[in-house]
């Protein structure tokens, strides 16, 4: 019932992307090829539209959200959320950043807030979150209780064994979504 | 303090023969590589990610609202693969916390919303503090109590760990009743 | 059970004075009394790293001043780090210290291995140390820049041990010789005086002592860079990281080197007064078995509060209370006042006698267990003075509560309680195999300026009958005796007055 509702409400999803049955998707999103989309993820684009690139993993629990903060006013023009290429969502984070590069990681409960840039590389680790306005640069890993940062030697590399393996096997237990979107368009960065 | 009775909806339980009591409200995936070992209680919400590679849980394992147990992967130079995940006997795992742990021991606490990060080994009788981030393929030993972002040992545990564990699981298990309507 | 995570609110005074919740004390068999953390000895069993669970013996352990040889930290947030495999550079680019002037001459290898934190994704490659063509070991080790001082230091510390063990080895074995001598030369007894207090005459070995250390006026000048160069703040180490390697101290992130691993350790404890062990772990760190295990949990009756009604002053509350005997023998409770003397007692057909346990021991038992060079001089202290004082009052009944011993098959037996006591209805308010729950009246005190919120303690003497098992020259048969602990319950807070 839930797919149904949703995909009246134009959900693109590109040959090649994997969203399961029992993820939530609310609103106008695009997912992009090689995209796995984990059961119980949300993805909701309240205020404006999302579009997610390649190769993203959003895990179970994690939440990406084009959302307005409670109480703010209406903006001129509806707030597209961007999202790069190879980006993992792990379990439990929360997205609400507008624009979000490439190769960057969102660790267990990590929470990025609506006016942070995320840029390439960018790691915010474990049980972090960013609430301040700001664009983090390029490599940057975020750690520990007191969010320490540190530009990283080793950038994280894109999560291809991990998305191969699970676009492997998801079929074979879950409900998936059905692709809709032949054309594997490239999302405008 | 002596625990209190916790009622549940009995509509929403499910109890099998081996005395599992599993909330209809939760996320089971691949549910034929799941193994409740008995008297586990698996509270609403929770997800345990059996499709991604087979977990076990021992004897009187109580898992909380909202966790989620997800086998942790390995990337190895031709792909990656994910590995089961092993609990022991009379754990408790406090609510939204995430497990990805490889082994988690017998008589283990994981306090709430706290984060076992990937690979990690936690040993017989060790205490995760609520919200503590234990980083990837950390070993926790035996005995100790971890707390903080990066978890670090705070404190040692008594020797009567163990029982009080063992006393503190069966308890919950006994006090876990089904409300009368 | 809860007392991992719950505040203490049942503590038991051990026999030092020390107030602790009945999981963290131990009874000690010999003596027959509590004793805590504070007031047995700690003796370290074994060493191992709480990454490899490798345990090596003690001289060992102190060649590798207390560290893994295998496993390393992250020395930006201390975690332990990981060995990584990567392809073989095949191509100079990237970092150029990581590229090997070997590896370019050889076919390259097919994988290099370096170190990384999961944590803080910090890598050996940052600080350019160069991979490994092996997964385990042949880390660059870092050299303290004071190894030389140190050594020289240590040296003669030595010399002066070993000189120190001579001299009381002489006198314990010659005690007359150096007169003897004396005499052979014929030395005068003034002069023998005249030596006796002084140090012993001048040796060689002398010369060995270090150069003092100097200090010095001249301080490094400080950079110009300081005040134009903009400060990157994620580049500088911080005062825990250079704190963690005092020796080097770095001050930018790249020079940080791994650190090896410091080893945990294995304790025992062991009872001051008579010393036996009141614990003793298994020798393996991956056992969670103990050879000798005296906590006061399996010996000692546990007192749990169940529920206590809304306190007010002047007004009496219930208080419900659930005992349990941990032990294999049926146990007789009583309670008493907090102003009861705790000696222990036994019940012969005379009558009621005191028991002197301390003085009996040294009667009977020969408490040396260790060879004497291992053996800790026995300190003990005398009783710590009790602070805690009851804000309320509490009503004890007088009957007795007997608890059957525990039996773990119970359990699975539903066939119900088969013991039939006599109990007092006003007291038992529930009982099922070895536990029962009694219910007390408390009455906080209106004397005192007590304020609303403020929370509420009430204390008494608790006598619980225990089984002796320990043969002893006197006593072949089991001993029944009635011993005595003081409690104090921290009940809720006051609601408010009358």
């Amino acid at each position: 019932m839930d797919s149904a509702v949703s995909r009246r409400s134009n959900i693109k999803i590109a040959v090649g992307a994997i969203v399961c049955e029992e993820s939530t998707l609310k609103g106008h999103i695009t997912i992009g090829s090689r995209t796995v989309v984990h059961p119980r993820a949300s993805i909701i684009a309240e205020a404006g539209p999302i579009i997610i690139g390649e190769g993203n993993i959003v895990e179970e629990m994690a939440v990406i959200a084009n959302r307005l903060p409670a109480g703010a006013p209406e903006p001129a023009s509806t707030p597209v959320m961007i999202i790069g290429n190879f980006n993992v969502f792990e379990t439990d984070s929360r997205c609400e950043a507008l624009k979000v590069g490439d190769n960057n990681i969102l660790e267990m409960k990590a929470s990025v807030s609506r006016e942070v840039e995320l840029t390439n590389g960018c790691v915010v680790g474990a049980a972090c979150s960013l609430t301040e306005p700001e664009t983090v640069s390029e490599n940057t890993i975020i750690f520990g209780s007191q969010c320490q940062r540190r530009e990283m030697n080793d950038k994280p590399y894109p999560q291809v064994g991990q998305i191969d393996y699970l676009t492997r096997v998801f079929p074979n237990y879950h409900h998936l979504r059905k692709p809709n979107m032949k054309i594997v368009k490239e999302p405008a960065i | 303090m002596e625990p209190q009775d916790i009622y549940y909806n009995k509509a929403e339980y499910v109890e099998t023969a081996s005395g599992n009591k599993v909330s209809r409200q939760t996320v089971l995936c691949g549910s034929q590589n799941i193994v409740l070992h008995g008297k586990v209680i698996v509270q609403s919400d929770a997800i345990i990610r059996g499709d991604l590679a087979n977990v076990r849980t021992g004897r009187y394992c109580i898992i909380s609202k909202n966790v989620v147990i997800r086998p942790p992967f390995k990337k190895f130079s031709k792909g990656v693969a994910f590995f089961p995940l092993q609990m022991g006997d009379h754990v408790f795992v406090g609510e939204r916390a995430v497990v990805n742990a490889a082994v988690v021991g017998s008589y283990v606490h994981i306090g709430k919303d706290a984060l076992i990060g990937r690979r990690c080994i936690l040993k017989d009788c060790c205490f995760i503090e609520d919200g503590a981030v234990v980083p990837p393929e950390t070993v926790v030993p035996s005995f100790t109590r971890f707390a903080g972002n990066p978890a670090t040992c705070v404190e040692d545990l008594p020797e009567c760990t163990l029982d009080l564990m063992l006393d503190y699981t069966k308890n919950y298990y006994q006090h876990f009743l089904p409300a009368r309507v | 059970m809860a007392y991992l995570f719950q505040p203490d609110y049942v503590r038991y005074v051990c026999s030092c004075g020390s107030v602790k919740p009945v999981s963290k004390i131990y009874f000690c068999r010999h003596c027959l009394k509590v004793r805590c953390g504070y007031c047995v000895c700690h003796e370290v069993d074994s060493h191992y790293c709480s990454n490899c669970m490798e345990n090596l013996p003690s001289p060992e352990v102190r060649l590798k001043k207390n560290k893994c040889s295998n496993c390393f930290e992250c020395p930006c947030c201390f975690q332990t780090l990981s060995t990584r495999a990567a392809p073989a550079p095949v191509r100079a680019g990237g970092n150029p210290s990581v590229e090997d002037t070997k590896s370019l001459a050889k076919p390259p290898p097919k994988k290099v291995y370096y170190l990384s934190c999961s944590f803080c994704r910090w890598t050996s490659r940052d600080a350019g140390i160069p991979d490994q063509f092996v997964a385990t070991g042949g880390w660059p080790e870092q050299e303290n820049p004071h190894l030389a001082r140190i050594v020289a230091l240590l040296e003669y510390h030595k010399i002066l041990a070993s000189r120190e063990r001579q001299q009381s080895e002489r006198k314990k074995f010659h005690p007359k010789r150096t007169y003897m001598q004396f005499e052979k030369f014929a030395m005068s007894s003034v002069m023998v005086r005249k030596r006796a207090g002084l140090c012993p005459l001048p040796q060689s070995q002398q010369s060995d002592y270090p150069q003092p250390a100097v200090a010095s006026e001249e301080v490094e000048e400080l950079s110009p860079d300081i005040f134009t160069q903009p400060l990157d703040i994620t580049k500088i180490t911080t005062l825990e990281q250079r704190l963690k390697h005092p020796d080097v101290q770095a001050e930018e992130i790249n020079q940080l080197r791994p650190q090896h691993k410091q080893f945990l350790m294995k304790r025992s404890q062991r009872c001051r007064v008579c010393e036996h062990n009141v614990c003793k772990p298994e020798y393996s760190p991956q056992s969670i078995k103990f050879k000798i295990q005296l906590a006061a949990f399996y010996h000692i009756p546990e007192v749990r509060i169940v529920t206590c009604e809304p306190l007010r002053i002047g007004q009496t509350s219930e208080l419900l209370l659930k005992l349990c005997n941990p032990t294999q023998h049926q146990t007789q409770i009583m309670l008493f006042p907090l102003s009861t003397s705790i000696t222990p007692t036994t019940v012969t057909a005379a009558g009621t006698k005191e028991v002197d346990r301390e003085n009996m021991q040294l009667g009977c038992e020969s408490p040396n267990l260790l060879p004497s060079l291992v053996r800790q001089i026995t300190v003990t202290e005398d009783p710590k003075p009790l602070k805690l004082s009851p804000q309320a009052e509490i009503i004890l009944p007088e009957s007795i509560l007997i608890l059957p011993p525990r039996d773990d098959a119970a359990e699975y037996d539903d066939t119900g309680d088969t013991h039939n006591f006599q109990d007092d209805p006003k007291l038992v308010v529930w009982r099922k195999g070895n536990k029962a729950v009694i219910r007390l009246l408390v009455k906080p005190n209106e004397d005192e300026q007590i304020e609303e919120g403020k929370e509420i303690t009430v204390g008494f003497v608790m006598q619980y009958g225990y089984v002796n098992t320990i043969a002893t020259l006197e006593h072949k048969e089991p001993q029944k005796l009635d011993l005595k602990i003081k409690l104090f319950l921290s009940i809720g807070k006051l609601v408010g007055s009358t």
